[in-house]
């Protein structure tokens, strides 16, 4: 008798999306090897010629600025979102909880592109904070935060904190409070009982944090788009210059694939660079 | 239970003759969608008691739809652009056009017979939109002023299609969009100036409306719309004309109501309905014998005459849709990163 009767029915689903995708890439990676037919959607005869453009600096430079914006953002986002996430976990107060699950939890529930178009308010030669700084009488001149790596970053925090803060809270949630206790008996004071229990116990949280936000910036587009002005470009951003907006499909089918890669690359890198953390138990 | 399963057999075979009494229309959303809805489909559907259903989207996603759905369209017409008929066209998702099934497209502008499979529906510019305000009292009245060095980090330009600057620094040094090359040292001393490039219509506003870009290579009606929200732009046509923008309409191929459709665009020549989308869009009528509200007609990018429509840059759509890929690439390569 088979043990596990519904198995089958239940994973079908499961199964049907993962040869939807499949296919998917199949056809994303058929596409990178192919040419662009000037004024047709119709792509030609095999080609390796759109990885050889890729070879050229301006494509280098772009890959390289989107690992640079992703590390920055993937950080950023981890020195903000602890604090928040230790505060989440550990106050007693319940209505504070709340209060910061909502703050926390709010930006999920807006569209990236919405989140975007308050942080150009925000932003803004004429925004909140180049007001306030010029009203303070702190600067004469607007500061430019648009069309500035800083401005995408700071737009792109706000896009990967819920997740980044849920990932470390449930890190922070599973370490046992003796340990703490136990340190703080011994006679370390809450500065030493942070760095030598809290921080390394709460280290699968952080991996996991950081490795999801920098994987999700990845892909990032409407942030790098608008914030960026093209003047700040992201892999999918070239992807929607170079491929979509001028029917070039074979070249932003290449762009795709290359941007895969180095994602794969990217985050097998992180992996091993985390493997040291791999033994930690938090209780 | 006889009637029972006869009022089931009504009921069935009512629901798709109900859905088959209406065309199809794909074209942009938003304010496009409206446009078209309150004024041709508005007096389509008056004279032929037909609804109108549209299917809105961008230009590209619209464009892989009717691909993938070949011979079997979602539209029985659609709306795009000039050059990105041309991609519909050469791929063969459009109907050649029966030009003697429309009597008023004798009165068609020659700029907007843009091939026998798509018309021009109506027509805008790309030129320069500045605030005054913010530039003390600076003009443009060549294109060249662009390339001023006191406009260093000031200009926007669209992202999404970098043929109107090309054309223009290639007519500026001596060339034309079909031997392009010439301007691209031009074009590349224009960079300095370059703030930022806008993706799209709303994009452009929020430059413009904040100051964050104070000129723009920008499109007439958006400029236009901008104003009426109160932002004070000044829209300027240079000595060497601004560059022209057509859009289109088409039957698909495989449609099956070719005659309501037919119907469509001769409710969209009406010379009436042609005055009213230029009232609400202050964009110029494809057809010469509309009689659009004087007012309208001097607005800077509104031209209603065939020698007006001669005085624009006309690039013309064929090479535009061939050619814009490379553009894209270079713009992006040399200018843009």
């Amino acid at each position: 008798m088979n043990p596990q009767p519904f198995l089958r029915p239940f994973t079908a689903p499961a199964v049907l999306c993962t040869v939807g995708l499949l296919a998917a890439m199949a056809a994303v990676l058929q596409f990178s090897f192919r040419a662009y037919v000037a004024g047709s959607l119709e792509p030609g005869a095999f080609t390796l010629a759109n990885f050889a453009d890729l070879l050229k600096p301006l494509y280098a430079r772009v890959f390289l600025d989107t690992v640079w914006i992703c590390f920055l953002t993937a950080i950023s986002t981890l020195i903000v979102g602890y604090p928040l996430a230790y505060a989440l976990v550990r106050t007693q107060n319940a209505i504070l909880k709340s209060t910061l699950l909502v703050i926390v939890v709010t930006p999920l529930f807006l569209g990236e592109v919405v989140r975007t178009y308050s942080w150009i308010i925000v932003l803004g030669n004429n925004g909140f904070i180049n007001s306030m700084l010029m009203n303070l009488g702190i600067v004469k001149q607007p500061v430019q935060f648009m069309f500035t790596t800083f401005g995408v970053v700071v737009a792109l925090v706000h896009v990967t904190m819920p997740v980044m803060v849920i990932m470390l809270a449930a890190g922070l949630s599973h370490i046992d409070l003796d340990y703490q206790k136990a340190a703080e008996s011994l006679g370390a004071g809450p500065v030493r009982t942070f760095l030598t229990i809290t921080l390394p116990l709460s280290m699968p949280g952080v991996v996991a944090g950081v490795t999801t936000a920098f994987a999700w910036t990845f892909s990032a587009f409407a942030s790098p788009q608008l914030i960026g002005g093209g003047k700040v470009n992201m892999i999918s951003n070239l992807v929607y210059q170079l491929g979509f907006a001028s029917f070039n499909f074979p070249f932003a089918a290449s762009l795709c694939v290359a941007g895969l890669a180095l994602t794969i690359v990217v985050l097998s890198m992180l992996r091993l660079a985390a493997r040291p953390f791999d033994n930690i138990r938090a209780h | 239970m006889k009637r029972w399963l006869l009022a089931l057999f009504v009921l069935v075979t009512a629901v798709p003759a109900h859905a088959q009494d209406k065309l199809v229309v794909s074209i942009w959303g938003g304010s496009w969608r409206d446009l078209v809805a309150e004024t041709v489909a508005k007096k389509f559907t008056a004279e032929t008691g037909v609804p109108v259903e549209f299917i809105t989207g961008g230009t590209i996603d619209r464009l892989n739809k009717a691909k993938l759905a070949k011979d079997n369209p979602e539209s029985d017409l659609t709306f795009t652009t000039s050059h990105v008929g041309w991609i519909y066209a050469t791929d063969g998702l459009f109907e050649e056009l029966d030009t003697t099934k429309i009597p008023n497209a004798k009165n068609l502008a020659d700029e907007a017979r843009i091939s026998p499979f798509h018309l021009g529906a109506w027509a805008y510019v790309y030129t320069i939109g500045y605030r005054a305000d913010l530039l003390g009292g600076m003009k443009f009245e060549s294109w060249e002023d662009l390339w001023k060095p006191e406009l260093k980090g000031k200009i926007a330009a669209p992202d999404f299609d970098p043929s109107h600057i090309i054309a223009i620094s290639a007519i500026l040094s001596g060339g034309d969009a079909a031997h392009w090359e010439k301007g691209q040292d031009k074009l590349k001393a224009l960079k300095p100036n370059f703030k930022a490039f806008y993706t799209n219509d709303a994009n452009s506003q929020q430059l413009l409306a904040s100051g964050e870009t104070p000129v723009q290579v920008v499109l007439s009606m958006n400029a236009y719309y901008m104003i009426s929200q109160g932002v004070p732009i000044t829209l300027a046509i240079p000595k060497e004309g601004a560059v022209l923008g057509v859009d289109t309409v088409a039957i698909m191929k495989g449609s099956k109501k070719s005659e309501l459709a037919y119907k469509f665009i001769n409710a969209l020549y009406d010379p009436e309905v042609q005055a009213e989308i230029a009232k609400i869009k202050k964009g110029s009528p494809a057809v010469l014998n509309a009689r659009i509200d004087p007012e309208i007609a001097k607005l800077p990018g509104v031209f209603t005459t065939a020698a007006q429509w001669k005085q624009q840059i006309n690039i013309d759509a064929k090479l535009r849709a061939e050619k814009t890929a490379e553009w894209r690439k270079w713009f992006a390569e040399n200018i843009m990163n």
